[in-house]
């Protein structure tokens, strides 16, 4: 049941940086005018922010400190992990670490950069 | 006439949707993600449909002339994947123009695009639907090897 219980947090945490990421984008002058040069309309900056918003009250609390405390020095506090590389420093895992399951309460960050490791498996 | 052969290196076969069967627009969002989500790559379904609806709120991301590229990046994907989907009768999908939408381009970028890919892939699709005549044998496509020629700008 816990195991179900952290990946469902890592999950919500998880979309929380997809919004971020999006809104991050969406501010960047660059890649906004790109966009509209594309064709797509993006007026609905003040709405996604909104959503956001929303979305961080679904947010176990203690996951959403750690997140805001990431988010200070790496813009990208959720990275993945791939062939037990962590995608954010490229450092490979200790072989001691594992996916997060089990009876886990928190969630799994990087030894080396403190990112927090979204690895499914 | 733009080249689409690059788009190619993106799709393949199972990336090929012929009919899609959705009746509003988050069907159809659901429905190309569920598509995608063959893919091995795809971690978590129901994390990048969740980003594929919020990106409709920043905006459509129809452009109009019945074509829409809905597109964004999730931890839900490990690499860049592009999909091309057809819906017959079109549908409401909030287009400027208010076409309905018959034409489909998904695509989905992990949040490290290290390789800086994703901006210009997006820009080649939609340079490439801006052609009429492009679109008009998109929508005639009825097999993956009929898209592939489409887009490498062959048999026109
Ligand atoms: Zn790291």
């Amino acid at each position: 049941m816990n195991g179900a219980r952290i990946l469902d947090r890592l999950q919500r945490l998880s979309h929380l940086q997809d919004l971020e990421m999006m809104i991050h984008e969406a501010e960047d002058a660059k890649a906004k005018k790109a966009e509209e040069e594309m064709g797509f309309h993006m007026r609905g900056l003040e709405k996604l922010r909104a959503a956001r918003d929303k979305w961080r009250a679904q947010v176990d609390p203690r996951d959403l400190r750690l997140f805001d405390r990431i988010v200070k020095r790496h813009l990208r506090a959720i990275v993945p992990v791939e062939e037990r590389i962590c995608l954010g420093c490229y450092v490979t895992l200790p072989t001691s670490v594992s996916p997060p399951a089990g009876d886990q309460d928190r969630l799994l960050t990087c030894e080396n950069c403190g990112r927090i490791l979204y690895w499914l498996e | 006439m733009a080249d689409g052969s690059r788009i190619l290196r993106y799709l393949d076969e199972r990336f090929f949707v012929r009919d899609l069967k959705a009746k509003t627009k988050d069907g159809v969002l659901k429905e190309l993600a569920d598509y995608l989500s063959k893919d091995r790559e795809v971690r978590d379904p129901r994390l990048l449909l969740e980003m594929l609806k919020k990106r409709e709120s920043l905006g459509s991301t129809a452009i109009g002339s019945g074509v829409a590229i809905p597109h964004g990046r999730s931890l839900a994907i490990a690499n860049i994947k592009v999909l091309f989907a057809r819906h017959k009768k079109g549908i409401d999908f909030e287009a400027p123009d208010e076409e309905p939408v018959r034409l489909f381009f998904l695509i989905v970028a992990p949040p490290q695009d290290t390789n800086n890919e994703y901006l210009p892939l997006l820009g080649q699709i939609a340079e490439l639907v801006k052609e009429p005549a492009i679109r008009d044998r998109l929508i005639e496509a009825q097999t993956y090897a009929d898209l592939a020629q489409v887009l490498e700008g062959q048999g026109s």
